[in-house]
């Protein structure tokens, strides 16, 4: 079973310094981490890698991204790659997938990828559909957890309200795995000093067969976001008509009316046509043809 | 796996514990004379878990390492002026002090304001760059032994351990190293001090105004007395870029004794007379507090066993006289010194005491033993009730008496200070006695 395991690199949040003045964000202290969600694939990629199985991570990114290869490196993983066009500073999910699939594709593609479900810092989730659209895969997000068995996945998928759905998937696919469910290991020693070391491949545009254009997608741009507009609230405004002391009491009431209910008297007949006029008066009733 | 082999046989000439001032210089030197270095910072990179203020008094030694070294680093402002404020309650007596001779307002400069975190971090990169090999979020748990001899430590992950000729202790205050080696003993509550520390972000053009100062230069203000109520210690404030460190150091013994917080410390600090109207309108950055080794000369541990030195705040080289808090060139010089003994140890082939004891001669040719053995006497003389206290007290109440115009017979200085000495109830015989104890502190 071939695992490959897409990683994206993002600031610490805890590290993230802004300038009051500039708005610009203080690189001397940044540190890149690897997303939450992306660790847990991660770890769930090294419990299922079999004997003669192999773990790829691949991460799409500048020089920065490479801690994220690192780490994955000095916990176990086979093999790495990192993609990247250097004049970018930052991808959308649709060009990132379409790195991650020709990457893939070139590199030979795997039985089985996992993705992070979203990322702390886009968090629009669409990398791993996007992803296994242009591959030509099913897709599953929200994994919470799976098994492996005659390639099939059998999974559990996180719903709305803490509800659980579960099913199954033919290999190959792309599995979207949900942050926290499996704590990343702790890298030993020798494979932190090695992965220290290692020379981390890289790939660009060309190696792919890819050119800069291919990557320009008309994309919406967000130009402005604006928190909801509060709904008015009605304030109760006293009858102008009536005597100043009513006034006064509507006020103090604080608009609430009292139930007004209307007592008749009379035979029972007379009280039945009573009804049936106030029904008929309010349009409750069809008028008897 | 391949790599788990590779990593298993690793073997290096010098492990370099702790990647700070001390650490990394010491670093930085033994992987220019073409040592096998291995540097390993617990924090995520090296300066994560510093706290230090800090001005920083070394600008010649990394001067001598990496030339005009403050065109590449982070620094934050080169200090021209410095104050030392005496404070009671309500009033500050401060002695200014503001230069423009060589060294304050042009380079090479002789101190810097520095955040720690970036320093650290680039200091710890120059090691780097010159082959050493450095290790973060990795934590050392013991030493190795050979019999009497520490050949290696290791670390808090799978097959963490690893060999080294040389271990070089640069772990900090109250270093788990150096208490392992049994170098160090146990500390005591009043050789430790515990500093807080806040960041406050202030606008570049506000700190130039309250500050009166230019461009790029730097202030950096010591206060004592009522700043730390009756707890004994002092307070700071330095001027960086676009932010003010400040803070409150106070003797953890005292601290106990009378039931003080520390942050509270901060809080009367920040809001003394004096000292409001310099951090007013600031925003809080950061917060941290760290225990600082304040009993110089008497806490210096044993600094070598066979196979190891001690180095930096590990060893004690924080020097606290009142008149100086110096940590980070002391720290670099014992690191530098330590790492001139292990070349030379990796030369001869021989890591034992009898070749490892050089390293006190080391640090006395970089006068760090020699400072803290001449000013033994000091943290004493500073941390004494009437230094903290009685004469901060003095001073102000004396001046509030000497500037004060209200029409009575104008008195002169003697019996003013005589009276003002009555009433915070200190004793003439005290003062010959502290003048003494001054005099053997500081002038010879």
């Amino acid at each position: 079973m071939r695992i490959a395991v897409c990683l994206s690199c993002l600031p610490d949040p805890e590290t993230v310094e802004v300038d009051p003045l500039t708005g610009a964000i203080d690189a001397g202290r940044t540190l890149y981490v690897l997303n939450p969600a992306d660790a847990a694939a991660l770890e769930l990629a090294l419990r299922l890698r079999s004997d003669d199985g192999t773990v790829r991570a691949v991460t799409i990114g500048p020089d920065e991204a490479e801690t994220v290869l690192r780490d994955a490196l000095a916990v176990g993983a086979d093999a790495v790659l990192r993609v990247w066009e250097d004049q970018r500073t930052a991808t959308r999910p649709a060009a990132t997938s379409l790195l991650l699939a020709a990457a893939l594709s070139t590199e030979g593609l795997p039985d089985l990828i996992l993705c992070g479900a979203r990322s702390l810092a886009g968090g629009s989730g669409k990398v791993p559909a996007l992803l296994a659209e242009r591959l030509g895969w099913p897709v599953v997000t929200d994994v919470l957890s799976f098994e492996l068995s005659d390639g099939r996945a059998r999974f559990v998928r996180r719903l709305a309200r803490g509800a659980r759905s579960e099913g199954e998937v033919t290999l190959p696919a792309v599995l979207a795995v949900e942050a926290g469910s499996a704590p990343l290991r702790y890298a030993g020693l020798p494979g932190l000093m090695a992965a220290k070391r290692a020379e981390i491949p890289v790939r660009h545009l060309p190696d792919l067969g890819l050119a800069p254009m291919d990557l320009a997608f008309p994309s919406a741009t967000a130009e402005a976001a604006m928190p909801p507009y509060p709904r008015p609230r009605e304030i109760f405004i006293p009858d102008s008509a009536s005597a100043p002391h009513e006034r006064v009491a509507q006020i103090l009431s604080a608009g609430v009316a009292q139930k007004a209910g209307r007592i008749i008297d009379g035979s029972p007949e007379e009280l039945a046509d009573a009804i049936l006029a106030f029904l008929g008066e309010h349009g409750l009733l069809e008028e008897p043809a | 796996m391949s790599a788990n082999a590779n990593g298993r046989s690793e073997r290096f000439d010098v492990i370099i514990v702790g990647a700070g001032p001390a650490g990394s210089a010491a670093a930085l030197l033994c992987a220019r004379a073409g040592l096998k270095v291995l540097l390993i910072e617990r924090g995520e990179y090296p300066g994560a878990k510093n706290v230090s203020g800090a001005v920083f008094y070394g600008s010649a030694i990394v001067d001598a390492l990496i030339p005009n070294w403050w065109e590449q680093a982070p620094v934050e402002r080169h200090v021209c002026r410095r104050d030392l404020v005496l404070m009671s309650p309500t009033t500050a007596v401060s002695l200014d002090f503001r230069s423009a001779a060589p060294g304050y307002v042009a380079p090479p400069y002789n101190a810097f304001t520095i955040l720690r975190p970036k320093f650290d971090r680039w200091f710890a990169a120059q090691a780097e760059a010159a082959g050493a090999f450095l290790l973060t979020s990795t934590v050392v748990d013991d030493l190795l032994w050979e019999g009497s001899r520490v050949v290696g430590v290791k670390v808090r992950r799978d097959e963490g351990e690893v060999r080294g000729d040389v271990v070089i202790a640069c772990d900090g205050v109250n270093s788990w190293l150096a208490r392992k080696a049994g170098l160090q003993r146990e500390l005591e509550t009043h050789e430790l001090a515990l500093g807080v520390k806040e960041v406050i972000g202030l606008d570049e053009a506000v700190i130039r105004q309250r500050f009166h100062l230019n461009g790029e230069e730097g202030m950096a203000l010591e206060y004592l007395g009522a700043v730390t109520e009756e707890v004994h210690g002092g307070a700071f404030l330095y001027t960086n870029k676009t932010s003010l460190s400040l803070g409150v150091i106070a003797q953890l013994s005292s601290l106990v004794e009378h039931k003080k917080r520390p942050y509270d410390l901060l809080e009367t600090f920040k809001a003394h007379p004096a000292v409001a109207p310099l951090v007013r309108g600031g925003t809080l950055r950061e917060y941290s507090a760290h225990l600082i080794p304040e009993a110089g000369w008497k806490m210096i541990p044993d600094l070598y066993t066979d196979g190891m030195m001690v180095a930096g705040d590990a060893a004690g080289f924080c020097l606290s006289t009142g008149i100086y808090i110096e940590g980070i060139n002391y720290a670099m010089q014992s690191g530098l010194a330590a790492a001139e003994v292990a070349i030379d140890a990796c030369r001869r082939r021989d890591f034992s005491r009898s070749v490892l004891r050089l390293y006190l001669d080391a640090l006395r040719r970089r006068n760090v033993l020699t400072d803290f053995q001449a000013y033994r006497h000091a943290p004493s003389f500073v941390n004494g009730e009437r230094l903290q206290n009685l004469y901060p007290e003095l001073a102000a109440l004396a001046s509030e008496a000497l500037f004060r115009v209200d029409g009575n017979r104008k008195q002169k200085l003697l019996p003013l200070y005589w009276r003002s000495l009555r009433k915070v109830g200190g004793k003439p015989s005290h003062v010959l006695r502290d003048l003494y104890q001054v005099t053997r502190a500081y002038l010879w």
